[in-house]
């Protein structure tokens, strides 16, 4: 059972209430732990939005209906009946396969000098491990995978860049992630994935979701040219 | 395509003769899908959206054209109402003027005419009919990064035949004389907002920098967000922020100092400090905001804006 005095609630604005853990608090490194508590919250409370982040969750309502004196006596109920064993479980696999290279690799160059890597070691790296999704946003199906390696840990960049290539991946401090859409980013790009991991046009539009266990792997240009044909019709 | 809508009889309706800046059909959002990432997007000034759909008796949340700066040239192909709101693009049906916040008739073959405003960014055009577009999680809003919704998820191109759907509960007996009071705006903003969670990572003098002078609207701003410029602000240390939820009207103090309004597109998370939240009652004015324009804020609490915000309803 959680101690719900572990727990602060505060007012964001008129409509938007922020749950947050206190320092001390020992799910403070608990992974994943706001996104399952966002998923219980989502399927007790009805008629409010939860947006997870890994450190806070927000929950949007009206005020005019739902005093927020009342909200935040349903969450702390709700926070005690949650149990974080109940986390998501991560059964379904995905394989994302990654093209490391220079030509979309906008800063491979830049993470090789600052890790002091070759790049064959930081595709060998970056897709040797198991990722689990510690949170969803920024831009629809944007998932902030981790843990990265130790090794491969480097800064966002200075400058976001304007306009990546869709499929980008890019790495901040622990967490590395896929540019889906394109567009702009601020994290530091090692390679490019020829699949489209969020297309509207499909009745599960959205392939990353919490329940899912990433893994990357390395391909050659090759074989990046020959799945990009193959699925064009749906990017 | 929905495959429902598609089983109902359409018609060829509008056809888009020039396009404007960037015109896009909105309806009220897509809310409720930030937990996938997905922004609410809908109209940018909610207010005078639902206003032109209010006086054609239509849903508040019914889909709408809304206009950015300057505005396109239509042509009717068959008889319908219409309504236009918000910004002033002097609207003209067959090069004769017409009034704002007015339901006006078009038979086939007419053309509405729109060009740029003076004071105000965007203008809706709502009408009698039902607008066809795309649907993505139960909303038709155009959300161009990842083109959703809309038509082809893109802003309204040249060319282009934007098609409709009779309304059912279209009421003929609407009253062609009735008019509401226009909105004039300004080029000069006084927006009321909420201290944001990380207000105190702004050094003493920024604290008080923010409240006392004016920024200006960079052109660097759209439907994401409006960017300002004027004064840089300072934060007490280069703090890296996890990132964490955001929503319309969020106010963040990135790296160089100078502020970000999130806008209707906003990105659901965001790594740098939430220094204001804009209060719920100026909400619809940030769809307002046009590059130059100036902008002071003034400092409310939780309580006050609640106040204002119901006593605004009315």
């Amino acid at each position: 059972m959680i101690n719900t005095k572990e727990f602060i609630v505060s007012e964001f604005s008129e409509n938007i209430l922020l749950v947050s853990l206190k320092d001390d608090s020992k799910f403070s490194d608990t992974s994943s732990f706001f996104l399952s508590l966002s998923q219980h919250l989502r399927e007790n409370i009805k008629g409010a939005v939860f947006t997870a982040s890994e450190k806070s969750l927000s929950i949007k309502y009206d005020f005019c209906t739902l005093p927020s004196e009342e909200l935040t006596e349903n969450l702390f109920s709700e926070i005690e009946k949650f149990k974080p064993s109940n986390k998501i479980k991560t059964r379904l696999k995905l394989d994302i396969p990654v093209l490391y290279s220079e030509e979309y690799g906008l800063d491979i160059k830049e993470i090789s000098s600052l890790c002091s890597l070759s790049i064959n070691e930081i595709a060998q790296i970056h897709s040797s491990k198991t990722y689990s999704v510690k949170m969803i946003g920024f831009t629809p199906g944007f998932a902030y995978l981790g843990d990265v390696d130790k090794n491969l840990r480097v800064p966002r960049r200075v400058e976001p860049r304007k306009n990546l290539l869709p499929g980008s991946i890019g790495i901040s401090n622990n967490r590395t992630g896929i540019y889906s859409l394109g567009g702009p980013g601020g994290w530091n790009i090692l390679g490019r994935t020829p699949i489209n991991l969020f297309n509207p046009d499909l009745d599960n539009p959205f392939q990353i979701l919490p329940d899912k266990q990433i893994n990357f792997y390395p391909i050659n240009k090759d074989e990046f040219e020959s799945i990009l044909n193959t699925h064009k019709n749906e990017y | 395509m929905n495959l429902k809508a598609s089983l109902i009889p359409t018609r060829m309706s509008i056809e888009v003769l020039s396009s404007g800046l960037q015109t896009t059909i909105q309806d009220f959002g897509r809310i409720g899908w930030s937990h996938l990432g997905v922004p609410e997007s809908g109209p940018a000034d909610k207010y005078s959206f639902s206003l032109a759909n209010r006086l054609l008796n239509k849903d508040i949340s019914a889909a709408a054209v809304e206009c950015t700066l300057s505005g396109p040239h239509l042509k009717f192909l068959k008889p319908m109402a219409l309504a236009i709101t918000g910004a002033d693009m002097n609207p003209l049906i067959n090069n004769q003027r017409i009034e704002l916040n007015k339901v006006h008739a078009v038979n086939s073959e007419d053309t509405l005419v729109l060009s740029n405003c003076l004071t105000g960014c965007r203008s809706y055009i709502a009408l009698s009919e039902d607008i066809i577009a795309n649907k993505f999680l139960g909303s038709t809003s155009t959300y161009i990064p990842a083109k959703l919704g809309g038509i082809n998820g893109s802003p309204l191109e040249k060319g282009l035949i934007i098609k409709t759907k009779e309304n059912k509960n279209y009421k003929k007996d609407i009253n062609y004389n009735y008019s509401e009071p226009v909105r004039h705006f300004s080029n000069e903003w006084e927006l009321k907002v909420i201290k944001g969670p990380e207000f105190d990572f702004l050094d003493q003098k920024s604290q008080e920098i923010i409240f006392s002078k004016k920024f200006i609207v960079s052109s660097e701003s759209n439907r994401m967000g409006n960017r300002l410029k004027g004064f840089e602000l300072n934060l007490k240390k280069q703090r890296e922020i996890v990132s964490c939820p955001v929503s319309i009207g969020t106010i963040q103090c990135p790296d160089g100092g100078l502020p970000i309004i999130l806008g209707c597109d906003s990105q659901t998370l965001g790594g740098y400090p939430r220094i204001l939240q804009v209060a719920l009652t100026d909400m619809s004015s940030l769809g307002q905001l046009r590059p130059n324009d100036t902008i002071t804020f003034s400092k409310l609490s939780i309580d006050q804006a609640r106040k204002e915000f119901i006593k605004e309803l009315g």
